[in-house]
């Protein structure tokens, strides 16, 4: 009895924090919990009997693991493993150390009506879709017509067939991702370096600090923890490739599959004419599953080291 | 500090009400128009069609049309829905999936993959659904549409009734022709190309000699068992061996013509990344490709392309089953009116009028005929522009200006020379091997099109391709394959 009125005494005391979490939470069991059920459809081979989704899907054969064969079954499964993981791994590694250092060099910018046209023009990229994206990067790397092969042409060197040579691509991905991305995820930054306690700066101006100093010992510092945060929440998608990148900027060509092919793109290729829902699933409960793990022990290390850094 | 947090209670309560009253008029919305559907209903049956091609401004308006005529005569209204043709596919595998609710759809072996979906069971079964309300069909239809559109000995669709056979051509834009007074009587093997592609090339340079796309593939006299993997048994078979294509003589030959043309500069260099060559056919800065024709298609496409183009052809007149499956409208295996939407369908199918509105729009508003039954295009017919082939007999549709009187004729003639292709009939159940066919699919996307177009070096990457294919489990999908008609051939006999 004490309890139960001891919760609604807590009820009503934050009851205004409860609702304001309120729709978020709906929207969170609606989209997020909710289809949690639908993972099931990686174990079945979904066959539809007319009577809309949840009959067929129970109408449904059980399969067992055979719907996540085709991920492990080829030589492929290591080259796109590979690949995801390497990619966004310096993805999130250049990104950040590119982020921190823009949103450093923006805020200590003193004319604030250029410091916003930089952060706007940065931030411009992050509104274009892959797609649009693709034909800029056409337009440099077109073979008779672009701009790198008639530079190329210009200092009479060999021109490159760029759609058909995969030794660049890494570097081409890494740069027009870093060059999409980095205006977004310096807000984050420079939104909490405004926020610092100017009075901290001003002490070590008085002390004689330099510059560097200054953002070596004050600025890096405060920011640990929400380069922690952003990180580990990074490192949870780390399973996830950008199939808009992967797939229109290499313009789908086949010659480039071994540095541009991820499981996205792998399922995307794969099922696309099959239209096989249940293994659809299957590749993305595995990502899942190992985006979780990854998280969890990133998280575990990082409290190992700093507990008050950590996520949970 | 009471003061803030009694306004922000506030500012929540008034944000939560908010939030539940859009919902509920949403809802409401959403009800009420639900009734105002069921009251129809009672009247007549609301059939949705789902239907390919680019959506159309004008459809809801002769739509309104086509539901006046209907629902006088066989007592429905139509609602069409359009789905452009690089999305159908995918679109409506995630419609069919989740159960929406439709009556009839567009189905073919090239989209929305009519065998397939029909043993996935997507589409009702309709033999007796034909028999029933289908006499029309059955009538006017060449039999051999319909039976070569079974699977599994039934039929889930109502082909289209058009050309039956598909050969392909070379297609030349007449004014190079022209210009540089160039014979193509006894143009046929792509060898014999290369002297006109030459000529283009060294005295155009701005042109395009030989336009092709990435899915392009260099006509062989083969009859593949599944769409775009490299299974084939040869046309002139009589053991009906089951051959990987990448290994054939006729292949390795081709393939060294294309890459001969692609090193001479007579195709794009960046050929096996391009999906579209419309930049190119809207300037004319073409001379030749290779598109699959139809009785009378010059005019057809001199029509189209705004400039006279002239073709020969490239292949025999073949009848493989994509080719008879090129075209199929199917009832949903939801739809709650499969005999109403029979009823249309056999409509569709023998009534020149419907058929017309469907297909051209209303007269007056969209075209104007300018004879018996020749019609002629009015400017608002941009407004509504349907893919002719994709909505059954086109047998029946108006001839545009300059077609020939016995156009149909000719159709009809064309169906009956073209010769029959070995697999005609034989539908690969692929459900046994999906997780080999989507290792297969990405290791041929990675070889098939640079080899195909003659951008890589045929010589070292083909045995690459092939390697490849066996890792990714080729041979066991060549046997199932194997199994899979030697029974079908067991039971031919």
């Amino acid at each position: 009895m004490h309890r139960v009125s001891h919760f609604f005494k807590d009820l009503h005391k934050n009851l205004p924090i409860l609702l304001m979490v309120l729709p978020g939470a709906i929207g969170f069991i609606l989209f997020s919990y909710l289809p949690m059920g639908g993972t099931l459809l990686s174990f079945k081979q979904y066959r539809y009997n007319g009577e809309g989704f949840i009959s067929s899907f129970l109408s449904s054969d059980w399969v067992g693991l055979r719907n996540f064969k085709f991920l492990f079954g080829t030589n492929d499964a290591y080259i796109i493993t590979r690949n995801t993981l390497l990619y966004n791994a310096a993805f999130i590694i250049l990104g950040t150390f590119a982020a921190i250092a823009m949103a450093i060099l923006l805020s200590e910018i003193v004319n604030k009506r250029l410091s916003k046209l930089y952060q706007t023009g940065m931030f411009l990229p992050h509104f274009m879709s892959y797609v649009i994206v693709g034909f800029f990067v056409y337009s440099f790397l077109n073979m008779d017509k672009g701009l790198l092969n008639s530079i190329l042409e210009r200092f009479d060197l060999q021109t490159v067939s760029w759609y058909t040579t995969p030794k660049y691509w890494p570097y081409i991905l890494t740069l027009t991702n870093l060059w999409k991305t980095i205006g977004y995820s310096s807000v984050v930054y420079l939104a909490a370096i405004t926020g610092f306690d100017r009075s901290l700066y001003e002490a070590a101006m008085i002390d004689g600090a330099s510059k560097w100093r200054q953002i070596r010992n004050i600025t890096l510092p405060l920011l640990k923890p929400l380069i922690i945060i952003m990180t580990l929440l990074a490192v949870g998608r780390i399973f996830y490739a950008d199939f808009g990148l992967f797939y229109n900027i290499p313009r789908d060509s086949g010659a480039l599959y071994p540095v541009t092919n991820v499981i996205d793109t792998y399922v995307y290729r794969g099922l696309k004419t099959t239209g096989e829902m249940g293994m659809t699933a299957a590749a993305g409960l595995y990502q899942s599953i190992v985006g979780f793990i990854l998280v969890v022990t990133s998280n575990y290390v990082v409290r190992r080291i700093d507990k008050d850094s950590s996520l949970f | 500090m009471k003061k803030s947090s009694r306004l922000s209670l506030i500012l929540v309560l008034v944000l939560a009400f908010t939030a539940i009253l859009s919902a509920c008029g949403g809802a409401k919305k959403e009800g009420s128009a639900g009734t105002a559907g069921n009251q129809e209903a009672k009247k007549d049956v609301e059939l949705i069609w789902y239907n390919i091609g680019t959506p159309q401004k004008d459809t809801d308006l002769v739509m309104a049309e086509v539901s006046k005529y209907t629902s006088e005569k066989i007592g429905v209204t139509v609602k069409m829905k359009q789905i452009d043709f690089g999305d159908y596919t995918q679109k409506m595998q995630v419609l069919t999936q989740s159960g929406e609710q439709m009556d009839i759809l567009f189905t073919a072996s090239w989209g929305f993959d009519y065998v397939q979906n029909a043993r996935k069971g997507a589409f009702m079964e309709l033999n007796d659904l034909l028999d029933q309300y289908g006499q029309g069909i059955k009538d006017t239809l060449d039999p051999a549409f319909l039976e070569g559109s079974k699977v599994d000995g039934k039929n889930y669709g109502i082909p289209a009734n058009k050309e039956l056979p598909a050969q392909d051509v070379w297609r030349f834009n007449k004014q190079w022709l022209d210009k540089y007074n160039l014979d193509i009587t006894g143009v046929r093997s792509m060898e014999s190309l290369e002297p006109l592609l030459k000529t283009i090339k060294d005295n155009e340079p701005n042109v395009v000699p030989f336009m092709i796309d990435r899915n392009f593939i260099p006509n062989l006299p083969y009859d593949y068992i599944i769409q775009n993997l490299p299974l084939a048994v040869k046309l002139d078979t009589t053991d009906y061996k089951i051959v990987n294509i990448l290994e054939t003589p006729e292949l390795k030959e081709a393939l060294k013509t294309m890459r001969k043309y692609y090193q001479a500069g007579y195709i794009a260099s960046e050929v096996a990344t391009t999906t579209d060559n419309s930049d190119l056919t809207l300037t004319g800065n073409w001379f030749m490709d290779r598109p699959t024709t139809q009785p009378f298609a010059d005019n057809l496409w001199t029509a189209s392309l705004g400039y006279p183009v002239v073709s020969t052809p490239a292949t025999d007149a073949i009848i493989y089953n994509w080719s008879v499956m090129g075209s199929l409208q199917a009832i949903s295996a939801n739809s709650e009116h499969p005999v109403e939407a029979m009823k249309f369908l056999n409509l569709l199918n023998t009534d020149p009028y419907l058929r017309n509105l469907v297909d051209s729009g209303i007269e007056g508003v969209h075209y104007e005929k300018i004879g018996d039954n020749v019609a002629k295009n009015l400017d608002k017919s941009r407004d509504y522009d349907m893919p002719t082939f994709a909505i059954g007999n086109i047998m029946l549709t108006y001839l545009q200006e300059g077609d020939p009187e016995d156009k149909w004729e000719g159709f009809r003639e064309f169906n009956e020379a073209g010769t029959p292709a070995p697999l005609l009939g034989f539908n690969f159940d692929s459900s046994n091997v999906s997780a080999e066919l989507a290792a297969l699919t990405n290791a041929k996307d990675q070889f098939w099109a640079p080899l195909m177009t003659g951008s890589v070096d045929p010589d070292k990457y083909t045995p690459m391709a092939i390697e490849q294919l066996k890792a990714a489990g080729l041979d066991n999908v060549m046997a199932e394959a194997q199994r899979q008609l030697d029974e079908w051939l067991a039971a031919q006999k």
